[in-house]
């Protein structure tokens, strides 16, 4: 008798193959996207190192701390020595106990304070310390408070006691002391986390507004031009015809090549000089100068919705054309022994039946659109004068040009959210039954 | 009762097609002229053919390197994203759990993301990862891009396969999972294939990502390496062009040998049947 061996039931199976495709959808596109939310609200720059993480504690960067905590004593000494008999000696005398007493609690810290010996004996030997986790330390932030504001006003009251000395031995003792304290001040961190600051930032900022205007004005007219010019194709090529198979590689190969390979050949055809698209569109007439497409703002934009309804329209008749066929023959027959004409059959049988797929088209196409990038960045860099700039491209310019992760999330999000309410709105449009379809009911 | 074709119905499909392949002829025609051609006029064609700018391509850039690592990139996705999408799209559509809706929900939006919100958190994951530079630095990103696509249009090739067979499998005592390797697999193997080239050739298009993470000119996919012929003080539109037919030919051959299934593809996922 054979033992029976172990299996799972259907539901069980069921779960396990779905798991793997769930976990990746989370792992590298849900998570991304909460990260950029949280990235969204700290001053987060990757090309400055005390910023380069998102911190909600206050750190202290070791190797500053070290290489001036030796300098700070000296010269506060040193001033202590040159006031002699002033206020000023009491001032600094106290301060020294005061900075002095900080600096104990923080090498008689369990935490830092092997950290700091390590650190202390590098600086000592000028070696860098690249380390991130020997470097920085977390610091309790009402010691930090303390200590950055006691190292602050004794700065305040130096740079006041400055203006009324006219000792030159005096007042280089001030500058040097001042000048050290500002260094420990230095190596302490504050938090990075700034709230919902980034974000008031972008709403008062006029190139995020352009950008947001111009990604609305492609995404609105470049959908257009493609949804009536592709329903328009595909009316007229629903027929039987010779060389079908002729027009399918011609309305599939533009949608097939990449665009950034695209831009780069409309970028040629619209060149001022040797662009052929240019150069008879100035002939005819249509513009002033061959280099008007690419130069003036108005041009560009022109010349970015042309490349797009080019690769994207075919494909869109390519989709109407298979709604098409899937009406019946039948309705039109009827619809014509009940006399109406084509107008009349076009209105209530044509588009009711292709509704649906016109609405599915629609927002592919719409999303797609809006997050334009590629064309953009490569046929005009958003320019001229960023007047063809999309927000996906100023959102990547802040990103990765300016390397400021912080703000540039806040273009990420507002990318995110509009892409949200566009899909939720058509979602409702179109109804549930783009998934039962799916479902198996 | 289709309309037959009539001479205007053939002119308008001639223009067209024209319209249509005219970027292409133009940028093939400029690229066998000699170099001296290309900056002096709006002549259609050269009376001097020359591939001239073909070697000025391939000398000035690694182009067959960009198409290498396209391919490699590409490849490895389309592979990692159908074998996991066909168990997701499988389990949706033929076995009986819960939350169908919901699971498809999530896949809809997921490829619904636009790719910059997500950028900034992968980047910083393949440097962790210390995969920049590297083949799996982007297919990791591009599972984002090709796993909801597979299976929203696997899932219409799928739920085509009749039920029937199921039941009789089971009947002959198969397991589930056997079932779905033994008999809905193989029968859905045609759309599975399609799905494979709609994948192929998503990856093969993809440009943000490649643009940031694989910076280094010998990692550099088509797309991105062909955007940087162009530089700040010259335009090399001989180079250019070559390049762009070097590059479109593997794309042409694909569509003309797959248009039958690239067309079923596209349209299984937008219109109902």
């Amino acid at each position: 008798m054979r033992k029976k061996k172990f299996q799972l039931n259907e539901k069980q199976l069921g779960y396990l193959m779905v798991m793997p495709a769930l976990i990746l959808i989370a792992a590298i596109t849900l998570w991304p996207v909460a990260q950029s939310f949280w990235n969204s609200m700290f001053d987060y720059r990757l090309n400055d190192p005390t910023r380069n993480q998102t911190t909600l504690s206050y750190q202290i960067d070791m190797e500053t701390y070290a290489n001036n905590y030796f300098y700070i004593d000296r010269d506060l000494e040193a001033l202590e020595n040159d006031a002699e008999g002033t206020d000023l000696q009491l001032v600094v005398s106290e301060l020294r106990e005061d900075i002095d007493s900080f600096h104990t609690e923080i090498i008689e810290n369990p935490d830092l304070q092997e950290q700091y010996e390590i650190v202390d004996e590098m600086v000592m030997n000028f070696e860098p310390v690249n380390d991130r986790d020997l470097r920085y330390g977390d610091l309790d932030s009402d010691f930090a408070q303390d200590y950055s504001g006691t190292l602050q006003s004794a700065q305040d009251t130096f740079t006041e006691t400055l203006a009324e000395v006219d000792d030159e031995g005096l007042e280089s003792s001030l500058t040097q002391a001042s000048s050290a304290l500002s260094s420990v001040d230095r190596s302490i961190i504050k938090p990075n986390f700034i709230g919902l600051k980034n974000y008031g930032k972008y709403f008062s900022d006029a190139r995020m507004w352009s950008a947001m205007g111009n990604t609305v004005f492609f995404t609105v007219v470049s959908v257009f031009f493609e949804l009536t010019i592709g329903l328009a194709v595909a009316l007229v090529i629903n027929r039987a015809f010779i060389g079908r198979g002729a027009v399918r590689a011609a309305v599939l190969i533009p949608w097939a090549i990449p665009t950034a390979v695209s831009a780069m050949m409309w970028s040629y055809l619209y060149d001022g000089q040797s662009g052929v698209i240019a150069h008879y569109f100035s002939q005819i007439g249509l513009i002033s100068d061959a280099s008007t497409l690419l130069s003036t703002g108005s041009g560009a934009m022109f010349s970015i919705i042309l490349a797009d309804v080019w690769k994207t329209m075919p494909y869109m008749a390519l989709l109407l054309l298979a709604g098409l066929q899937t009406i019946p023959d039948a309705l039109y027959e009827a619809a014509e022994v009940d006399g109406a004409n084509k107008w009349q059959r076009f209105m209530n049988i044509t588009l009711p039946m292709l509704k649906s797929a016109i609405l599915v088209a629609l927002l592919f196409r719409t999303l797609d659109a809006f997050r334009v990038f590629d064309l953009i960045y490569v046929l005009t860099g958003g320019g001229p004068a960023n007047s063809t700039e999309s927000i996906s491209v100023y959102a990547y310019q802040v990103l990765f040009a300016q390397s400021n992760f912080g703000e540039g999330s806040v273009l990420s999000v507002i990318v995110f959210l509009s892409v949200a309410l566009i899909s939720i709105l058509f979602i409702k449009l179109i109804g549930s039954d783009l998934f039962e379809s799916k479902t198996g009911k | 009762m289709r309309k037959r074709a009539g001479a205007p119905f053939y002119i308008f499909l001639s223009l067209f097609i024209f319209v249509i392949m005219f970027p292409f002829l133009w940028v093939f025609l400029t690229s066998i002229k000699p170099p001296i051609e290309i900056f002096a006029g709006f002549n259609w064609f050269t009376t001097n053919p020359s591939l001239n700018s073909y070697v000025s391509a391939i000398n000035t850039r690694p182009l067959f390197l960009y198409i290498w690592n396209s391919i490699a990139v590409s490849t490895l996705t389309t592979v990692i994203a159908i074998s996991v999408a066909s168990l997701a799209a499988y389990s949706v559509t033929r076995l009986p759990i819960k939350f169908k809706g919901t699971i498809l929900g999530i896949v809809l939006a997921a490829a619904m993301f636009p790719q910059i919100a997500i950028i900034s958190p992968i980047f910083n994951l393949i440097q962790n990862l210390g995969l920049r530079n590297s083949y799996m630095g982007l297919v990791i990103p591009y599972i984002t891009i090709s796993l909801p696509l597979a299976i929203w249009i696997l899932a219409t090739f799928f739920k085509k396969i009749p039920f029937e067979l199921e039941e009789s499998a089971k009947l002959d005592g198969a397991s589930p999972f056997q079932t779905f390797t033994k008999i809905i697999f193989p029968l859905a193997a045609p759309g599975v294939f399609t799905t494979g080239i709609l994948v192929f050739i998503a990856a093969w298009n993809e440009y943000l990502f490649a643009l940031t993470i694989n910076s280094d000119d010998s990692w550099r996919t088509v797309p991105v390496g062909l955007s940087m012929y162009q530089s700040q003080y010259t335009l090399p539109w001989g180079d250019i062009t070559a390049a762009t037919v070097l590059v479109t030919i593997p794309i042409v051959v694909v569509v003309l040998i797959f248009q039958r299934r690239i067309v079923a593809g596209l349209t299984s996922g937008a219109v109902k049947e």
